[in-house]
């Protein structure tokens, strides 16, 4: 390693020490503890439930030897603890709409993709943002505006050596809904603001993410047009906050959800027929025999990527597990793991060789279920001869209408959304 | 001014007037001199601490309190006088967020659609407030009779002691489990809306059980009412039942009784009791997210909003606000009932 880039990466750490000595007593704000002296067997990963599964973890420790810890946090848990935290885990597993925050506070180090074997497989879903040569790249937050750095990890316009973050798991998401209650397919998300539903609608309780399935859906009514949808100035928040408010006064939501089970229980529980919904809920949901479908609505769905984070505090043998369990989640065993579980990998070809064919055909390529398949626990939660809801993978991620964003005006997003919940 | 000689007398350690524990029992001449109110108060502390080394017993407390109370609470305040930088925080004080907090966009424009409207932040407290002050009231209304009958009107004091545990047995359970229990009874397929149906009463299920204000409210009464029959019972139970009886010989009419007497004497109990639901409701979030199906904004959820993406300083001054609040709050109570006067 040239004296340049020692050089660098001094100017980073100590960078870094400046920033966390403002910041230690907000460690003692968010709950954490002083330093715990850790064996030198093993790195500890957080994240959220989705990638933080014992079984994963478990897993790779097996085949790599080493233990990996993880760590399920909530997700203002895992943000503030990513951020302030950093001598806390080795490897972060995050998500790109968060980069306006992690790549600017320098918590995590520049990913080397020399490092990476497997990187030529990874696709360009996240690389250039079009999965297929056709593909809308979507507003927003897309894996490939944040994905290039330079060594000192700083922002270029890619592709380089250097990536802020691994891609990995991803899905997009859309709206779930009771066909029988609803009477007609969903194919907008206008139908958000159908009268023919009112007093029966949810919406996602997650300012950013809520305004978002809202915007999708004032643009399928074709009452309003934004700009950028994944970055919003402070007219088209106050368009889009008055137009929920109204629709709030005149009880058109039945309530907000803030967890997968809550999702759940409203459509089971019958109080609502529509709703903004994750892919893995509506599976529940049928597994409790309540008809629902996941709605693949012309617009296009809304994207979200997740992916491995280093942290910048790594180093020695620990940077080197965090590399090799990095390039464990290429592998494909992982991606077959989520896979069942509704939810893609960025490097589809590996996930092929740990499925069985049956499997592929319906989760990544939209074929009918030759035979019953299972989730990753062994429990049987797809009947014989269905089809997945949205399509094979290459049609989803060929329509990615937004992707989840934090925006410039995020604060000024909070404010208003609070005057929406108020309303 | 002899009342106060106790409490600021170097020989007696306490973090408040109330709570004044003597070190030792020399000071009898003093008490003998201090009053009518103090002898009671002096014997009272004396007892339950006979001669012993109080400095040490609190020690450990204080530490505590000072290491995970007193020193995050400063660094809150501090911080919230930090700058956002939009990932986290600078040390470069402002008064930005405090004004942010305050102030709205045209407050002081006739022409603005704002004209005159509190801030969001300051709404959402005084929505929670105006939720609390509701909740106190309904629980008032539902406790009093019930710590009254307790304490009053059943006889003997092994069936006082059953009937009170049985008041706490939905405290066995989870927060949690109670609030979200709520859900199959008053849901649109509930068991409450099934009853009004076969009964006729209403033609389809009504939606306004669940998810509404009316819900929240309920759920609120029923999770916190206990934390007010408690004290109430206490302050009941300690009435000297001669005290009634002599009222009773001399002609005072059972209302009469009530009003003069038993009310009175049971406020200490009843401001304890608000207390305890005050502060609980001022800090409510999980509820008004699973009752209300997150269909109004909390003091918590604005924190929570702001804390997950980094502007920890504006967090901070939410947090802080709401301590105001609840200081506030818990003065007022105190002011119109003088606990140490009615103990």
């Amino acid at each position: 390693m040239s004296d340049k880039s020692l050089h660098r990466r001094g100017r980073t750490r100590r960078q870094f020490l400046g920033d966390s000595a403002k910041i230690t007593a907000a460690g003692a704000l968010a709950g954490g503890f002083p330093h715990i002296a850790r064996g030198n067997d093993g790195i500890r990963t957080i994240g959220l439930a989705v990638s933080i599964i014992n079984e994963i973890q478990g897993k790779a420790s097996e085949d790599l030897g080493f233990s990996i810890r993880g760590q399920a946090l909530g997700y203002g848990a895992m943000v503030g603890k990513m951020l302030n935290q950093n001598d806390q885990y080795e490897v972060a597993e995050g998500y790109f709409n968060d980069m306006d925050v992690m790549i600017p506070s320098k918590v995590w180090q520049p990913i080397d993709t020399q490092r990476i074997p497997e990187w030529e497989k990874v696709t360009d879903l996240a690389k250039t943002g079009r999965l297929t040569p056709e593909s809308k790249p979507g507003q927003g937050d897309a894996p490939f505006r944040h994905l290039w750095l330079d060594a000192d990890g700083n922002r270029v316009e890619g592709p380089s050596r250097y990536i802020s973050m691994l891609p990995g798991w991803h899905n997009a998401d859309s709206l779930g809904y009771n066909p029988e209650e609803t009477g007609r397919p969903i194919e907008s998300w206008a139908e958000l603001f159908s009268e023919d539903f009112a007093g029966q609608v949810a919406l996602l309780n997650a300012p950013q993410i809520g305004v978002m399935d809202a915007a999708l859906g004032v643009e399928g009514l074709g009452i309003f047009q934004f700009g950028d949808k994944g970055n919003m100035t402070r007219e088209e928040i106050d368009f889009l906050i008055d137009f929920l408010i109204e629709k709030k006064e005149a009880g058109h939501f039945r309530a907000f959800w803030e967890t997968f089970g809550q999702s759940v229980n409203l459509m089971l529980n019958g109080e609502v027929v529509l709703e903004s919904m994750w892919s893995p809920a509506v599976t529940a949901i049928k597994a409790e025999g309540v008809p629902c479908v996941y709605a693949f609505p012309k617009e296009g769905m809304r994207g979200w990527h997740g992916g491995c984070a280093i942290s910048a505090r790594a180093e020695g043998a620990a940077l080197d597990q965090a590399y090799e369990y990095l390039n464990w989640w290429l592998d494909g065993w992982a991606g077959a793991f989520v896979a069942r579980q509704g939810y893609y990998m960025s490097v589809p070809d590996n996930v092929q060789k740990h499925l069985e064919p049956e499997e592929w055909d319906y989760w990544y390529a939209g074929k009918p279920a030759a035979k019953e398949l299972p989730d990753p626990y062994g429990t049987i939660i797809v009947p014989e001869g269905e089809v997945r809801d949205g399509g094979s993978y290459w049609d989803r991620f060929s329509n990615i209408a937004v992707w989840n964003s934090l925006m410039d005006e995020n604060d000024y997003l909070v404010e208003r959304w609070t005057e929406f919940l108020n309303a | 001014m002899a009342n106060h000689a106790i409490p600021h007398h170097p020989g007696l350690i306490g973090t408040g007037p109330g709570q004044a524990v003597r070190r030792d029992g020399d000071a009898s001449g003093e008490r003998a001199g201090s009053g009518a109110a103090t002898p009671a108060a002096g014997a009272r502390v004396r007892r339950s601490h006979p001669g012993g080394h109080a400095g040490w017993l609190i020690a450990p407390a204080t530490l505590w309190l000072f290491v995970f109370l007193l020193v995050p609470l400063a660094s809150i305040f501090v911080f919230s006088f930090f700058t956002s930088t939009g990932h986290g925080m600078a040390p470069e004080p402002t008064i930005k967020n405090y004004v942010d907090y305050f102030e709205v966009e045209g407050f002081f424009d006739p022409e603005a659609r704002k004209f005159l409207k509190p801030s969001v932040f300051l709404s959402t407290l005084g929505t929670t407030f105006r939720f609390a002050l509701t909740v106190m009231a309904l629980c008032l209304l539902v406790g009093y009779p019930i710590a009254y009958f307790l304490a009053l009107q059943v006889q003997a004091f092994k069936w006082q002691l059953a009937l009170f545990l049985l008041c706490m047995v939905p405290f066995w359970t989870s927060y949690l489990i109670r609030a979200v229990a709520w859900l199959p009874m008053l849901g649109r397929r509930g068991l409450l809306n099934r009853a009004l149906v076969e009964l006729g009463i209403v033609e389809k299920p009504v939606s306004f059980l669940l998810y509404s204000e009316f819900g929240y409210t309920m759920a609120l009464v029923q999770l916190y009412v206990v934390l007010c029959v408690g004290p109430i019972f206490f302050s009941l139970a300690k009435i000297d039942r001669q005290i009634l009886e002599a009222a009773r010989d001399m002609g005072a009419s059972a209302f009469q009784i009530f009003r003069e007497i038993i009310v009175p004497l049971s406020l200490p109990g009843v401001a304890i009791g608000m207390i305890f639901i005050f502060v609980m409701l001022m800090g409510e979030f999980a509820s008004a997210v699973v009752v209300y199906g997150g269909k109004i904004s909390t003091v918590g959820t604005v924190i929570l909003n702001y804390y997950t993406f980094a502007n920890y300083p504006f967090a901070a001054v939410n947090a802080l606000m709401l301590m105001v609040a609840m200081m506030i709050g818990v003065i007022v109570i105190l002011r119109v009932v003088d606990i140490r006067k009615q103990l």
